[in-house]
């Protein structure tokens, strides 16, 4: 037995070895999926009776449903090409031949690295009506004689929010594209120069196309991350004023951690998988189209 | 000149917060509510650092969140390299597929698997314990880590191993003296990206862990609470003392991260 262990088979290696990660795969992600699911169709807080849709028609009748999911797409739909284009900047400014790379190469990992709690903390700061620098900087340039109350009114709640998250998501994508920088060779400028191109249609002709794979990555993680979003609305204003700036992440652990309610916490969640599940597969069919 | 300005406008894009947030922990309360406003702090002090420590339990939360971060990096390294060296190394059938698995967990929203994990949780009575985050973590890291060795281990020539086990190595043995040292760098980078996400997580550390004797930095800080106002000066100096340590890690193995990430993400 001893010397199995010691010198086990090709098969029994294999099955040790992967056993590990798929049992914190199958505890953390495959039986919670079941479990949601479960507490979705039955009244898991009350008598455990079996309601089954009850829940989801609830939840469709829900207003505070639509206005969370408004509101993550919303900020889905601005934030993903925001950080995009941001992050392409940035990777552009960054690609440039420096003597020293060090400091552009870790102001690109600094917002990356810094919690998006605390950029959610650092940014309310920034937005504050009274002593922030934000409206500081308004103010002097003259634009405005009255400062702007920005995380107190929806509207500018929602475009200091979505500022914030461009800012913090916008280094990984530049930390993604500039790989992909890298990558396309000198060779191409050189005849693109050679025939006459402007740099303008060496950056659509050339760049664009060359960086497409990068791109679609950093795209898909970038959406399914922004789906996602509640540290920074929920630092920023806990989803106010009102519900203003209120998440779907935000209400599932709302209904399931301060009110306790599971059954209806585990419907949301479920609705909310679907949500990404469709959107991720709308993307993937997008490549495909794009592929073929 | 203009890359003078490019590389200006980078650094200025990605210092400008924690530097404005120096500031701010610089200054006393009375400068802060002038108007207009200063920038560069009048009089530099330290009081509102020592506040941070002394009005809330900042060094316990500093505590959680090095020994949450510090036993989740561990266990995804462990449970990683496990996975990688088999998808990497052994005949595997359905090697493709396996990785994929692994891989496309990270597909999964973290925040509707919260409910059944905050319960599962409660079962076990495990709330406002290590473990209850720790678990999730690894899971957390496990694409990325996963992603990471495997290149490393394919890096490594099989020869090498073989050779090991010519010279009357066991498999085992071939593994632990030849493989693992050769993979030390793919560990190291695996190690920080892991590190840094499980200090970073911020849902989980607040559903969980909500007792404060085991919250978690990101957690403690951002529930911070002043007597009448939110205390930004000392929020502030606490939020520099939390950045300090991993600025200073990802300052020293920048170029590991990096690599660390696009492998991670180009491959995903």
């Amino acid at each position: 037995m001893l010397s199995k262990l010691r010198d086990p088979s090709e098969k029994t290696l294999a099955v040790m070895l992967l056993a590990p990660a798929f049992l914190l795969l199958l505890m953390i992600v495959v039986y919670p999926i079941g479990k949601l699911i479960y507490n979705s169709l039955y009244a898991v807080d009350k008598n455990g009776a079996f309601l089954g849709l009850q829940n989801y028609l609830d939840v469709l009748q829900d207003p505070l449903f639509w206005n969370a999911t408004k509101n993550t797409l919303l900020i889905t739909v601005i934030t993903v090409p925001g950080a995009l284009i941001a992050g392409l900047a940035l990777a552009m400014l960054a690609n440039l031949p420096f003597k020293r790379k060090w400091p552009v190469r870790l102001s690109l990992l600094l917002p990356w690295a810094l919690p998006l709690s605390f950029a959610g903390l650092i940014f309310a700061w920034f937005f504050h009506t009274e002593y922030g620098v934000v409206n500081d900087v308004i103010s002097r340039l003259g634009l405005q004689s009255e400062p702007t109350s920005w995380l107190l009114k929806p509207n500018w709640a929602f475009a200091a929010i979505c500022l914030t998250v461009i800012w913090k998501t916008s280094s990984f994508m530049a930390l993604i594209l500039l790989a992909g920088l890298q990558m396309i060779p000198k060779s191409l400028y050189e005849a693109a120069e050679v025939d006459g191109a402007s740099r303008w249609q060496q950056f659509w002709q050339i760049t664009i196309p060359m960086l497409m794979p990068s791109i679609v990555v950093a795209l898909i993680f970038r959406t399914i991350t922004a789906l996602q979003t509640f540290d920074i609305p929920y630092t920023m204003t806990r989803g106010g004023p009102g519900e203003a700036t209120e998440t779907l992440a935000m209400l599932i652990h709302k209904y399931t951690i301060d009110y306790s309610d599971i059954s209806f916490g585990s419907t949301l969640a479920v609705f909310m998988f679907v949500i990404s599940l469709f959107v991720t597969g709308f993307y993937l069919k997008q490549i495909g189209k794009n592929a073929a | 000149m203009l890359r003078w300005v490019a590389a200006g406008m980078v650094v200025v894009n990605g210092f400008f917060p924690a530097v404005w947030i120096l500031f701010t922990s610089l200054k006393s309360e009375a400068e802060l509510v002038q108007k207009p406003i200063t920038w560069w702090p009048a009089k530099p002090m330290l009081d509102n650092y020592v506040r941070a420590f002394t009005d809330q339990p900042l060094l316990t939360y500093l505590k959680n969140s090095l020994l949450i971060a510090c036993g989740a990096t561990v266990l995804s390294l462990v449970v990683a390299a496990f996975a990688a060296y088999a998808i990497a190394r052994l005949n595997l059938k359905r090697r493709q597929l396996i990785l994929t698995c692994i891989v496309a967990s990270s597909m999964f929203p973290l925040v509707t698997l919260l409910v059944p994990i905050f319960e599962t949780m409660r079962t076990l009575g495990w709330l406002n314990t290590y473990i209850a985050l720790i678990l999730p973590y690894v899971v957390l890291n496990l694409p990325v880590c996963t992603l990471v060795l495997v290149s490393f281990f394919q890096s490594i020539p099989r020869d090498l191993e073989n050779a090991a086990m010519i010279d009357g190595c066991t498999r085992m043995g071939a593994l632990w003296q030849v493989v693992v040292p050769l993979a030390a760098p793919g560990v190291f980078t695996a190690g920080i990206l892991a590190f840094v996400n499980s200090w970073d997580e911020f849902l989980l550390a607040l559903s969980l862990n909500s007792s404060p004797a085991v919250r978690t930095l990101p957690v403690g800080i951002a529930l911070y609470q002043g007597e009448f106002t939110f205390p930004w000066p000392i929020i502030s100096a606490a939020l520099i003392v939390a950045i300090v340590p991993v600025a200073i890690l990802i300052a020293l193995f920048q170029e590991r991260v990096v690599g660390g990430l696009t492998q991670g993400g180009l491959k995903g």
